[in-house]
């Protein structure tokens, strides 16, 4: 099983770095004519989420890291690509409908880009500010919703989320 | 439990429908489903229901045929046409990939973190048949709800029920205090009637004897007379009152601290009853103020709280009828803008309630950082940064201090104006009040009016309450669930009814095919079996995360085995009398924990009646007699919380002598040398030495060098007792996981 570590930070070597997706919908780095099934790890999911993009093997070894995915040829950044979308996935959440507070907990009932939500957070864990705007809940499952822009939702979300917004 | 927590908070099926779990049943030709999880992303990431069903011998994906009611694709695999299950784990997307011979998918699926416990359940049950092993878990719906719940019930556990419930269950701890109760509050309406009745009497006195009196309609005489009576009987009215408002003050105080009391003694004695799973999910910090925090608040609610609203109802519907009844169009001048009043103040504590979340927030952030900074203080001043920190907490300070300084404007502006809004309905009476007091429309004497201000003064305090109870109610109610979910929480080990005292305990330890899961599913020991003579030294040995902890807590009864059975002296463990069992059993961990109390308090913590005598001999055997005598004040030092004025060695030969004088027949040693020095390991040594003679010991030690005395070695690995036998039947084994352990360790001496 290849465990080679190959930092791509020049776009020379990133050129030479061939993905794929596979027929499973898995991302594939293609080294020496084999391939190997990789997870799309970002390094900096909210300060940089499309760049830094580490690539693991199912023991989680990282087989390449990858600076900047515009260095890869375009079938690879594309492969790549596909495979950020499903990594970077958090529940985009467009209105919400009710917050309420019970005895430890906090139960939220928003509306996302996926469908309706029902989710908990702890009463004294509040939602983090992004660098690049907006706010990230993560609730006690471990699930994260991102509001991309609260100041523009509607008027009930904006007054239910009064309190959490600065 | 769990099935009422997804139903309640989670918004998704709480078990597989019946329909799609019969048909999958059908379609595997009767076999049923071991696992099932729900798959709530679809391929597109938008949320959805699909279902995976593990089975003996198959696995199934169940998709929902869009348009249709409740009909489903569904998709089979068989077992064996699985080489390898993958998780692609995301931020809040993973897949789970089923993988077919020459890598080809045979089935994918995506699901949130809210379902990956269930997910994982099913992974490792696949992975463990990967490897040759067989795990059959056997309530798929309990499995399936248990890893669904679980986030929300180690947070709470309970489902919230109505106030008027939990509310109702407080007040029955007033059961036994009936007669202090019913005292309580008849000194309480006694207090409200007795108020109600100087208004009438200061108008009494001015319309029936100083107005006649003045106007020569009645003798001076008589007026005087009448006068002190009045003046009498209000005085009176006032001890009266007093009197009752003492008692019930007295009385109520004191019975809510009895409420209180009995609540804290039930929920500690329940806590104590709890099994170490309990404790793994609850926080130290969050029990402690359920002990003492929300007791102190249900007091305030018992005490006061219920009296107060009740009593205040009471008083504003006294003070309308009074009002109304004297004249009913003033009357109605003043009672009706009261619901207003209450409604204004219920608004004023919504808005407040959300303004207290904002500076909650706030104020944490700035806690954040003296929890932070304050431990990391070396850190801090490592890397030079005070100066980045005090910026950072004068902008935080500044910015909580903002949020508060709402709070002060809003209520500093709410209650003038609400007393602003009162003091003008007192004018808007005297303005219908005045043409009638001078003759113009309907007449109304000066003593009624008299008595009507009077009573409109006493319209501000109930109103006040009246305003603010959905928040004492609400407040009570929180604290009172935190308090019955504690209190509603079973302990998972419990003694049967029938339970058995072994006397004495001779000390054989038979382990019969035990397997245990901390979670149901995830075994940590598969089929462990072995048979210890009463006297045996056994080593426990083996890789960390292997079993070996959980050896010894399943021995030790801190949770129950999920399969086979543990027999001491032949019996089985669930049938023993727990408490009777543990004071058998001695144990002596990598950590030692002393209690707050002096050195001699910790040694006899478990045989409080033993001698001093006895308590030297202990220490002498632990040796410890020696360095007890240097202290301060020798057994009698306080050694501070968690024994800190202490080093480790000196600790642990405490925690040998408290074991010594316990004197157990079976004995746990958990890394009882790891972490002190060779000299004090050798001290230590010899102690343990003589603490095991005569008992049946297990011994876990990370240094194999240390466990070279032992009758037998048991080789735990990856649940399973790898190998067994004495240090040099196991060092002979060429390949053997001990010998190939013990030259590791050698190597790195």
């Amino acid at each position: 099983m290849p465990q080679t570590v190959t930092p791509i930070s020049e776009p020379a070597i990133a050129e030479a770095l061939e993905l794929r997706t596979s027929s499973d919908g898995r991302l594939s780095v293609m080294e020496d004519g084999n391939s190997v099934t990789v997870t799309v790890r970002q390094c900096f999911p909210w300060s940089e989420p499309h760049r830094h993009l580490s690539l693991r093997d199912d023991d989680q070894a990282e087989v390449a890291l990858v600076d900047d995915p515009a260095s890869l040829a375009p079938a690879s950044r594309r492969a790549l690509e596909q495979a950020l979308a499903d990594a970077g996935f958090v529940l985009e959440v467009t209105r919400v409908l009710e917050i309420e507070e019970e005895v430890e907990i906090r139960q939220w009932t928003v509306d996302t880009a996926h469908g309706r939500r029902l989710f908990q957070t702890h009463l004294d864990d509040w939602p983090r500010s992004l660098p690049a705007g907006g706010l990230l809940i993560r609730d006690v499952a471990g699930d994260l919703y991102r509001l991309a822009a609260p100041h523009q939702m509607d008027r009930k979300s904006r007054e239910l989320l009064w309190a959490f917004v600065d | 439990m769990d099935q009422q927590i997804i139903t309640r908070y989670i918004g998704q099926p709480a078990s597989m429908p019946a329909g799609l779990r019969a048909r999958i049943e059908r379609d595997w030709g009767g076999q049923p489903i071991h696992l099932y999880a729900l798959a709530d992303l679809d391929h597109a990431l938008m949320l959805g229901h699909s279902w995976l069903a593990l089975g003996a011998d198959h696995v199934a994906l169940a998709l929902p045929i869009p348009g249709t009611d409740g009909d489903w694709d569904v998709r089979s695999v068989a077992r064996t046409a699985i080489t390898a299950v993958r998780e692609s784990p995301g931020l809040s997307a993973n897949t789970l990939f089923l993988v077919a011979p020459h890598g080809e998918p045979a089935l994918s699926v995506r699901y949130t973190q809210r379902q990956r416990g269930a997910f994982e359940n099913i992974r490792f049950v696949l992975d463990e048949a990967l490897a040759g092993r067989t795990v059959a878990p056997s309530d798929a719906d309990r499995v399936y709800a248990a890893a669904v719940a679980r986030p929300i019930r180690d947070a709470q556990a309970l489902v919230a029920g109505r106030e008027s419930v939990v509310i109702l269950r407080l007040l029955r701890y007033l059961a036994p205090y009936r007669r202090q109760l019913t005292l309580g509050l008849s000194a309480a309406a006694v207090v409200t009637l007795a108020s109600l009745v100087p208004p009438y009497l200061a108008g009494y006195l001015l319309d029936r004897v100083v107005r006649p009196a003045q106007e020569g309609r009645l003798p001076r005489g008589a007026a005087m007379t009448m006068a002190w009576i009045a003046v009498a009987a209000m005085a009176a009215l006032y001890v009266v009152r007093q009197t009752a408002a003492h008692v019930r003050l007295r009385l109520m105080s004191v019975l809510g601290e009895f409420v209180a009391r009995d609540l804290r003694a039930e929920l500690y004695e329940h806590i104590q009853r709890m099994s170490l799973a309990f404790f793994s999910r609850k926080k130290t910090g969050s029990l402690i103020t359920r002990v003492t925090a929300d007791t102190d608040r249900l007091w305030e609610f018992v005490a006061f709280g219920v009296v107060d609203v009740s009593l205040s109802l009471v008083m504003l519907l006294g003070l309308g009828v009074v009002l109304l009844t004297l004249d009913w169009r003033l009357g109605l001048v003043m009672t009706l803008p009261v619901p207003l009043f209450c409604w204004l103040i219920y608004r004023h504590g919504e808005s407040l309630n959300a303004r207290f979340i904002r500076t909650w927030r706030k104020w944490s952030r700035v806690t954040d950082i003296l929890s932070d900074t304050i431990p990391g203080i070396r850190v801090v001043k490592a890397f030079n940064q005070e100066a980045r920190e005090i910026d950072r907490f004068v902008v935080r300070n500044d910015d909580a201090t903002d949020e508060i300084n709402e709070i002060h404007k809003m209520w500093t502006t709410f209650w003038p104006l609400l007393m602003f809004a009162v003091h003008a309905t007192t004018v808007l009476v005297w303005l219908f009040a005045l043409p009638r007091l001078l003759g113009t429309g309907h007449p109304l004497s000066p003593g009624v009016f008299v008595s009507f201000l009077l009573y409109t003064t006493m319209f501000v305090a109930p109103i006040e309450v009246i305003g603010q109870m959905v928040r004492t109610i609400n407040r009570a109610t929180s604290s009172a669930h935190r308090v019955f979910e504690i209190l509603d929480s079973e302990p998972e080990v419990r003694d049967t009814g029938d339970a058995v005292r072994l006397t004495p305990v001779r000390g054989r330890v038979t382990f019969d095919g035990v397997t245990f899961a901390y979670d149901g599913v995830r075994q940590v020991l598969r089929g462990v079996s072995f048979d210890v003579q009463p006297g045996e030294l056994i080593g426990l040995v083996g890789p960390s995360g292997g079993g070996k902890s959980t050896v010894v807590s399943l021995l030790a009864r801190f949770y129950d085995v999920t399969g086979g059975a543990i027999r001491v002296d032949g019996v089985d463990l669930r049938q023993l009398d727990t408490g009777h069992y543990r004071e058998q059993l001695g144990m002596v961990l990598q950590d030692p924990y002393l209690f707050h109390g002096t050195v001699l308090d910790n040694i006899r913590y478990g045989l409080p009646g033993a001698s001093l005598g006895a308590v030297i001999a202990a220490a002498q055997a632990a040796n410890a007699h020696d360095f007890i005598c240097k202290l301060g004040q020798a057994y009698d030092t306080v050694v501070g919380e968690r024994g800190h004025t202490l080093s480790g060695g000196e600790r642990q030969r405490i925690s040998i002598a408290r074991a010594v004088l316990h004197d157990p027949r079976i004995l746990i040693l958990d890394e009882a040398t790891s972490s002190v020095d060779t000299e004090t390991e050798r001290e230590i040594q010899e102690a343990l030495e003589r603490l095991i003679a005569g008992r049946t010991v297990f011994a876990i030690a990370h240094r194999l060098s240390t466990l070279r005395r032992a009758s037998r070695l048991f080789v735990i690995e990856e649940g399973r007792l790898a190998e067994a036998g004495t240090h040099g039947e196991l060092l002979s084994k060429s390949d053997g996981i001990y010998r190939r352990l013990y030259e590791l360790q050698l190597q790195l001496q």
